[in-house]
């Protein structure tokens, strides 16, 4: 092993991007300043292209695009990635590599589903899993709320229920997926 | 010589020249370098395709049959009932599709592209159908197909027939990995209208919504469940309306807002100018709001 094969420090990319709207810009930039990269902008050559499912216009550099299905782009990740997600494409994308999602199953037409009441939840009990997924405790979560621990716990067994989950890891990963198949844009 | 043909080899001959008739509906669509979609070659200068993989572009180049590329443009696309519409450059030589009907059982011949853009086949069966339905992004279909066989990206979007050569619809990928059929029927219905209009209007309130369980000291006249109000587009007709995030929708002109399917109906093409009604949930008390359906926007 040479000096070469130990891992450099994660090193700061130049960012340039390419999206329309003022705010999904700010919030692209913000994204990219948590994780440590340089956003740059006009003609200062970039590492890589962070752009929106409807990118201005076609780069000559290396672009991860978010959401949409340009087979061409080098990355492509579904438009509600996470940062961790971006971080990592972005970098993999700058070394000259394809990047796709797992999480992308392709295109998916699907029927529009009737809500099933018994297995909803209630918006107090979706609080209460968003506070799961905080990382909160039982008495953490009375606190946030403002409701009894008994009552916390009352919830809990009806999240629970209702999401077949086992354990607090399960039912946020339960719901998370539910949420992303469930919401309904009118 | 006189080789007596056996069943299989008859069954065999009969694809082929089942094939051989089908495949000049058959076209692709170039998205990329190394990578087509599946088309149908609808009307001598029109293709049908599978919206839900199309590119959002205007300008598309299509392979045909013969191997020959044709520029086209985008004439229209309905995200609703996942369909696309290509307008050639040029006029080419289509054959008539006659349209046929899907039972389960029916035997089918999928064509597509490979992945280099020329035809490919697939052969199964109708595995299951179902009445008309609708779908996420509220278009409505007029029967539920779906196929025993799997698709290679590239031969989404592409004819699917019947024995005697009838025409069944365009295949796609639904959840799962299943394989659909868009009824050659909504085709047949959708596909003027997207021509004329470049897009099918749907009337639209502006807003993400998300089911969940009615608690239960506000249920009324057996509301088990609404939608609760996820995020609203700035301008839309729900917010414009006053509907805040939290909120949840009870009703919709007096359709349970359970009752997906039917709220659904309500925002159909002749919805847009209509004032609807909304009974919804805000902070512990039920309220009344009205909003003014507009039409869709495109994106």
């Amino acid at each position: 092993m040479t000096d070469s094969a130990v891992s450099p420090p994660a090193r700061s990319l130049r960012v340039a991007i390419a999206a329309s709207g003022g705010e999904r810009i700010a919030a692209l930039i913000d994204v990219l300043q948590s994780l440590g990269h340089e956003v740059i902008t006009g003609d200062e050559r970039p590492d890589v292209v962070l752009a929106d499912r409807h990118p201005p216009e076609k780069g000559r550099y290396p672009t991860l695009v978010l959401g949409g299905t340009d087979a061409d782009a080098e990355g492509l990740l579904p438009e509600n990635a996470g940062a961790a997600e971006i971080d990592a494409a972005l970098r993999a994308v700058a070394e000259g590599l394809i990047v796709r999602s797992s999480r992308a199953r392709g295109p998916a037409f699907s029927a529009v589903q009737e809500a099933e009441a018994r297995t909803l939840l209630t918006p107090r009990e979706a609080q209460i899993l968003d506070a799961i997924a905080d990382g909160l405790t039982n008495k953490a979560i009375a606190r946030r709320l403002g409701i009894s621990l008994h009552t916390v716990k009352f919830h809990l067994e009806s999240v629970f229920r209702k999401l077949e989950a086992r354990t607090r890891t399960e039912a946020v990963a339960k719901a998370l997926e539910r949420r992303r198949e469930d919401t309904i844009n009118l | 010589m006189a080789q007596e043909l056996n069943p299989l080899s008859a069954l065999s001959d009969v694809l082929v020249a089942r094939f051989a008739a089908a495949r000049d509906s058959v076209a692709a669509v170039r998205l990329s370098q190394r990578a087509y979609l599946g088309a149908i070659l609808w009307q001598h200068d029109v293709l049908v395709t599978s919206e839900q993989s199309l590119p959002e572009r205007d300008a598309l180049e299509a392979l045909l049959p013969d191997g020959s590329a044709v520029a086209g443009k985008l004439a229209g696309r309905d995200p609703a009932t996942n369909l696309a519409l290509i307008r050639l450059d040029e006029s080419v030589r289509a054959p008539t599709l006659s349209v046929s009907i899907a039972q389960i059982g029916t035997l089918v011949i999928a064509a597509g592209s490979d992945g280099s853009g020329r035809p490919s086949a697939r052969l199964g069966m109708v595995n299951a159908v179902g009445p008309e339905w609708h779908s996420m992004r509220g278009g409505r279909i007029e029967a539920r197909i779906q196929l025993d066989i799997r698709l290679a990206g590239s031969e989404e979007g592409g004819p699917a027939f019947d024995a005697a050569g009838g025409w069944l619809g365009m295949t796609t990928f639904g959840p799962r990995g299943q394989i659909l059929v868009i009824p050659a029927t909504t085709v047949e219905r959708v596909a003027p209208a997207l021509l004329a209009g470049g897009r099918v209007p749907r009337g639209w309130l502006g807003v993400a919504l998300r089911p969940v369980a009615v608690p239960d000291e506000l249920r009324e006249a057996g509301a088990e469940a609404g939608l609760m109000v996820m995020s609203l587009s700035p301008e839309g007709p729900a917010a414009k309306a006053g509907l805040v995030a939290g909120d949840i929708i009870l009703s919709v002109d007096g359709t349970p807002a359970r009752r997906l399917r039917s709220v659904l109906a309500h925002l159909g093409s002749e919805s847009v100018g209509k004032t609807l009604p909304l009974r919804l949930i805000r902070g512990g008390a039920i309220i009344t709001v009205e909003a003014t359906v507009t039409e869709r926007p495109t994106t």
